[in-house]
């Protein structure tokens, strides 16, 4: 089986074939390995690469929807795997339509306060929107410079992860 | 006695375990989305108090005496946050012959003003940051507030009158920001402590902060532990504290001690309680404000001076004598860090990231103490702060506190929501951390100087084998035997799990 598999922005394609019992070939960008390979738990994994190498690995379903979480040696990192990510949200908006972005709720929380409005021009990383979520007043900022198409929401909503909250055109 | 714990998370499992070693039963309570939190389930009780958002259930005086009456409790401890700072809710507890496990009404409701507090802390011989010596009147125009920051000077704070951990205070450059700023720190203050009132400070420039522990019994002892430094902050907020602090000699530390002890003993202070101070780079020192509560960072204290600051809580306020030898407490055996692990991703700017928790491994070994308020299944709420657990390393020396820390961030594991473990293993190979060289500016200067790039920046290597194992996941995942995938119902699931048993007898 073939995967594509984008690791902190990096592609790399990725094959993997069963060789014998816990052992597998994957092969990255056209370099073999053979790795002994066995499932530890639900979302561990243990690596013996050449040379008995150990690596100890974790793949888990993150917070957003359909992200995977991979962490190893105390560091994590998103990933991407055959495409399949409906969106990190972040916090410099997801993608729109052509030429739109959209400031997304990263988390469920509530809307504070709006520091623009309809129309208004805004600068590349200019707060637009102020979300107050475990007791933080987090600022969300523009992803681009450009005009406000759309406000949302209003002061004092609720929001669920996800939600566009600002449309900048 | 038996005891009410009024909290939730890591302090309350804390003050269980503090509890139960001493042989007292305790009794939790908890909120809608809290019931199967791990406080919850380690309590000998456990009571419902109310709705999720904290204002209906945690920061409920009614409720929680009312919960104490039902559970036959006898004290009540309050943890940090919530309602541990809030004069009314002792005294409800003293109203209801409640033991409050803390110090009286009347020491949290003066120093809790911080405003009153500078005040006590000037009468007691005790050098004060300068800044207003009353409330900021919320009457004043734009114009008068910005005469009363002339007279003062600038750089300034702005802080809340009710404040703590960072909550209701803005830093102000110059008078053009200072309306705007002061309107925040209102705001973020009424909405934290229910109170908007604020007051004006000088901001030394590049100040360590260092606070002094102390306990108080109900006989007038006084004993002051050897300092915290808490100069690691990121928006005024503490991240990471050790003790004992790099820049504190034995002679300073010696009337910093003096000093704290000096201000608690002018308000007959009983209980936990913590002096905090502004080491300025001159080696002078100013009082900050009074902590009338146990604070979050209390374990490195405990680390260093082997003591067990909850259990003495608990005795104090059963009356009995502060018999700790005072020298022993004022000196420092090893070294000891703490991180706080929030649920934050540090790649979004330190966003939120509440969600299921699906694996848990954490640090362990030697030296190696974790204080957790969370378990694997529990899903983190939006509705509280996000410290999740707080990790603590001990070694011989600082750096071996350094590298011990390393290793335990390294080995903990949370798997399901996002957490500043990747930005404390960047931070502890910082060279100005390592070498001690830092002050209250320095992680937020740091921060901007990031310019947002990745706490986990992989190698190379590490990003292949990132890749390898999301492959052989999704193809073990993809190629699992059939009938494991379907887990419709949790009969055949154990059939399944017997039929595998079987099979490999």
């Amino acid at each position: 089986m073939t995967f594509d598999i984008e690791i902190n922005g990096r592609a790399r394609v990725v094959s993997v074939e069963r060789a014998a019992a816990g052992r597998y070939r994957v092969t990255v960008d056209g370099t073999p390995h053979l790795i002994d390979a066995e499932r530890v738990g639900s979302f561990g994994l243990s690596l013996l690469m050449d040379g008995g190498v150990s690596r100890d690995v974790q793949i888990a379903p993150g917070g957003a929807p359909g992200e995977m979480l991979v962490r190893l040696d105390g560091r994590t990192a998103a990933a991407l795997i055959d495409g399949r990510r409906t969106g990190r949200a972040s916090a410099d908006g997801g993608t729109h339509a052509r030429g739109e972005q959209a400031v997304v709720a990263p988390m469920p929380g509530r809307i504070v306060r709006l520091l623009v409005s309809r129309g208004d021009d805004v600068a590349a990383r200019q707060g637009v929107v102020v979300v107050e979520a475990m007791k933080m007043e987090n600022e969300l900022r523009s992803p681009k410079a450009g005009r406000v198409k759309d406000v949302a929401v209003t002061a004092g909503a609720s929001v669920e992860a996800g939600r566009v909250l600002i449309v900048i055109e | 006695m038996k005891i009410l714990i009024a909290n939730r998370g890591e302090i309350a499992v804390r003050i269980i375990r503090a509890c139960r070693e001493m042989g007292l039963p305790t009794v939790a309570v908890y909120s809608d989305c809290d019931r199967t939190a791990r406080h919850v389930r380690e309590a000998d009780q456990a009571l419902h108090i109310g709705p999720s958002e904290a204002a209906s259930s945690y920061l409920r005086i009614d409720a929680i005496v009312d919960a104490a009456r039902k559970s036959g409790a006898d004290a009540v401890h309050p943890g940090y946050g919530f309602l541990a700072e809030n004069a009314a809710f002792a005294a409800a507890c003293r109203d209801a012959r409640l033991t409050f496990i803390g110090p009286s009404p009347e020491a949290i409701a003066l120093m809790g003003s911080k405003t009153a507090a500078r005040e006590v802390a000037r009468k007691a011989g005790v050098p004060v940051v300068p800044g207003t010596e009353q409330p900021l009147d919320d009457q004043l125009s734009d114009d008068e507030v910005a005469r009363v920051a002339d007279r003062i000077g600038f750089p300034l704070l702005v802080k809340a009158v009710a404040g703590g951990g960072g909550k209701g205070m803005r830093t102000i450059d110059d008078r053009s920001s200072l309306p705007s700023a002061i309107r925040s720190a209102r705001s973020e203050a009424r909405s934290s402590f229910g109170d908007a009132s604020v007051y004006l400070e000088r901001r030394l420039v590049r100040p360590r902060h260092i606070e002094i522990q102390l306990l108080g019994d109900e006989h007038g002892t006084i004993v002051p532990f050897v300092e915290r430094e808490c100069s690691i902050q990121r928006r005024h907020q503490k991240v990471v504290e050790e003790s004992p602090s790099i820049a504190v000699t034995p002679e300073l530390r010696r009337r910093i001690a003096d000093a704290a002890a000096a201000v608690a003993r002018a308000v007959n202070y009983s209980n936990a309680g913590t002096i905090e101070f502004l080491l300025d780079e001159d080696g002078s020192f100013y009082f900050l404000e009074m902590n009338t509560r146990l604070q979050v960072e209390h374990p490195v204290t405990e680390m260093v001076t082997s003591t067990d600051l909850v259990q003495w809580q608990i005795r104090i306020a059963r009356g009995e004598r502060l018999d700790l030898n005072p020298e022993a407490a004022l000196t420092a055996h090893g070294h000891a860090i703490e991180c706080r692990i929030y649920a934050e991703d540090p790649d979004l700017g330190f966003m939120p990231s509440p969600g299921l928790i699906r694996g848990l491994r954490p640090a362990s070994g030697p030296g190696v103490r974790d204080d957790s308020g969370v378990s694997v299944g529990y899903s983190v709420p939006v509705f509280y702060d996000s410290m999740i657990a707080k990790l603590v390393a001990w070694g011989g020396s600082r750096s071996e506190a350094i590298e011990r820390m390393s290793r335990a961030l390294r080995e903990y594991e949370v798997l399901g929501i996002r957490t500043t473990i990747p930005f404390f293993l960047w931070l502890m190979r910082q060279p100005d951390y390592v070498a001690g060289r830092y002050d209250t500016t320095y992680l937020d200067r740091l921060l901007v100087d990031r310019k947002g790039e990745s706490f986990s920046e992989l190698t190379s290597e590490d990003e292949e084998i990132a890749s390898i194992a999301s492959a052989l996941d999704a193809y073990l995942r993809a190629n699992a035997h059939s009938p494991a995938a379907g887990r419709s119902s949790s009969t055949t699931h154990w059939k399944q799990a017997a039929r595998r048993e079987a099979l490999r007898e």
